[in-house]
């Protein structure tokens, strides 16, 4: 984990990951109660030689929801997973720049991943319940896996987070049952589930929806913004509309010649999809490409 | 010509078309038939023969007592495919986690080459192996038996281990990992618990192999007409050394055992697949 950018393959210009250069620890509102602010500086993720994303810089809001939008292929899903260091585990891959959570360098040599990855929750764009544990156990899944046995707490967690991720009613009578007898929409609910039972800061969520039927769909955009009341969510959307349904700001990505994705414009969602910034933005919502 | 025609005035092409169906179908039935006749009448065969030979007193007694049966080979068996199970169980599955989970893409093409190399071992060879290696150092007896099956079965176990471990979808790590799971937990309680069906499969059939090999019991664990319950120490039965002694001998008690004890081999290793089938079938990963 030291060394996150292989020399021979970082492109000129992209930097070992330092602490942030504003303090880890946060000095200047030393009362203020930890939120959850992402802030993303210069970053860039690496597949072996090839740059996938370009140099990013982009504050992500708690309690509100980010949209990160664009064509196929421009580094959206890469840099979602850059957030919670799962890039990092596949072969190859690394990552420049500093992301910050609160102020704190989540790629800082005392930082390990799997502390990040407590954090910041994911939710996958397939569901992805584990196949073998009973819809009970998938949610208690992170707490045991972690070593949490006690009975009574890792039953009120399972409890907490279905009826926070709006499963409860449709399955409290058949908690044993495996998580995959649940339709595509509930599954993707459990898992969603399964990801705040931990308790994170930030829920990452990459095209959601994308295997789910419309009224499923629904259902998440719907649970989605009840989540922002207390989560930073990022969320990875092919689908134009269910950005501006969901979202309250939006990041708009596109791909340089180099097929690197890049951030183009950022802003509230209402002005990136009526008065945007930049002519490719304009031409992206209004779907005259990508 | 109109639609009425092309539908409904069949051609001489037509009929040569559907004759030529039909023969097809009847030599693929006919060649199906013939490839299970041999199995059936093997099995059909041993039944009948050991019959009138298979009893308890066959079954609980050793071969010196009054009424002589092969219980201390039954026993034998049990006792060499099990430790041997014992030995390769642990190594292999570790051995095959580490080939599909760990081993950078070269080693693990490296270790396939190799386990289907000794795959692909003939049980003589392990055989003369166990019998100028092992019986030195051992002399005749169990341990170096159950050494010789245990060459035998380590690929098996290994192998299917690997295989089941790479159907594990990768979505399913990444949902461990996603949640703060350590490498290893995922590994132990996400990925390995989801190939388990599957393992438990490969330890079962690398025991149903065990099981039926002769050769390399013939030359180590060499056989006894003693009970010998837990005795690793000296020589030890197992049903196809008496298969093969018996089935040699001249009276019609000795080939009427051999044939009862073939038939007893021949249901534990049916009994070991179904219930492979059994589990596979009642714990099916979606």
């Amino acid at each position: 984990m030291v060394n996150m950018v292989d020399e021979t393959t970082a492109a000129k210009g992209s930097k070992r990951l330092v602490a942030n250069p504003a303090g880890g620890t946060h000095q200047e509102a030393p009362a203020q109660e930890e939120l959850g602010l992402l802030a993303l500086s210069e970053v860039q993720a690496f597949y072996g030689g090839f740059r996938a994303v370009n140099n990013v810089s982009l504050q992500l809001q708690p309690r509100a929801v980010t949209a990160l939008i664009g064509p196929s292929g421009c580094g959206k899903s890469t840099l979602l997973r850059t957030i919670n260091r799962m890039h990092e585990t596949l072969p190859g891959a690394t990552v420049s720049g500093s992301i910050t959570l609160d102020g704190v360098d989540l790629y800082a040599n005392e930082v390990d991943a799997v502390r990040v990855r407590r954090v910041i929750g994911m939710v996958f764009q397939k569901p992805n319940p584990f196949p073998t544990m009973s819809i009970y156990e998938n949610v208690a899944a992170g707490l045991r896996l972690l070593g949490k046995t006690s009975k009574s707490e890792v039953e009120g967690v399972v409890e907490a987070s279905l009826r926070r991720a709006a499963l409860w009613d449709e399955v409290k009578d058949k908690l044993k049952q495996p998580g995959t007898s649940l339709s595509g929409g509930q599954q993707q609910r459990l898992c969603i589930a399964r990801a705040i039972a931990v308790q994170p800061r930030v829920l990452l969520m990459d095209e959601p929806c994308s295997a789910l039927d419309p009224v499923a769909t629904l259902k998440i955009e719907e649970l989605i913004r009840e989540l922002a009341a207390d989560y930073t969510i990022v969320i990875v959307t092919h689908n134009m509309q269910q950005a501006s349904r969901v979202s309250d700001s939006t990041a708009f990505f596109s791909m340089d010649e180099q097929r690197a994705g890049y951030l183009v414009e950022t802003g509230p969602t209402t002005t990136i999809f009526t008065s945007p910034k930049e002519a490719l933005t304009e031409s992206y919502v209004a779907g005259r490409f990508g | 010509m109109n639609v009425r025609e092309a539908l409904l005035q069949p051609g001489a092409h037509d009929r040569r078309r559907a004759r030529t169906d039909t023969l097809m179908l009847r030599i693929f039935q006919v060649t199906a038939f013939l490839a299970v006749l041999p199995l059936f009448a093997l099995v059909f065969y041993v039944t009948l023969r050991a019959i009138p030979w298979l009893g308890p007193s066959l079954l609980f007694h050793n071969p010196l007592d009054k009424e002589p049966g092969i219980l201390n080979a039954i026993v034998g068996s049990l006792q060499m495919t099990g430790l041997a199970i014992l030995i390769t169980g642990p190594i292999g599955v570790a051995g095959g986690v580490y080939l599909s989970e760990f081993a950078p893409k070269r080693v693990a093409s490296i270790g396939e080459f190799v386990i289907d190399i000794m795959l692909g071992i003939p049980s003589i060879v392990a055989g003369i192996f166990a019998f100028l290696v092992l019986v030195p150092l051992l002399g005749f007896s169990g341990w170096a038996g159950s050494a010789a099956l245990s060459v035998l079965t380590l690929p098996i176990v290994m192998r299917t281990t690997q295989e089941v471990m790479r159907l594990v979808p990768p979505s399913i790590r990444e949902a461990s990992l996603a949640l703060g799971v350590p490498v290893w937990r995922t590994t132990l309680y996400v990925t390995v618990r989801t190939a388990l069906p599957g393992v438990l499969t490969g330890l079962v059939l690398a025991a149903s192999r065990g099981l039926g090999e002769t050769a390399p019991l013939l030359m180590t664990a060499h056989g006894t007409n003693a009970e010998n319950f837990l005795d690793f120490g000296t020589t030890m039965n197992a049903m196809p050394i008496v298969i093969y002694q018996y089935a040699n001998a001249a009276d019609d008690r000795s080939i009427g055992q051999a044939w009862a004890t073939a038939l007893v081999l021949m249901a534990l290793a049916l009994a070991l697949n179904v219930l492979v089938r059994w589990r596979t079938v009642n714990s099916r990963v979606a």
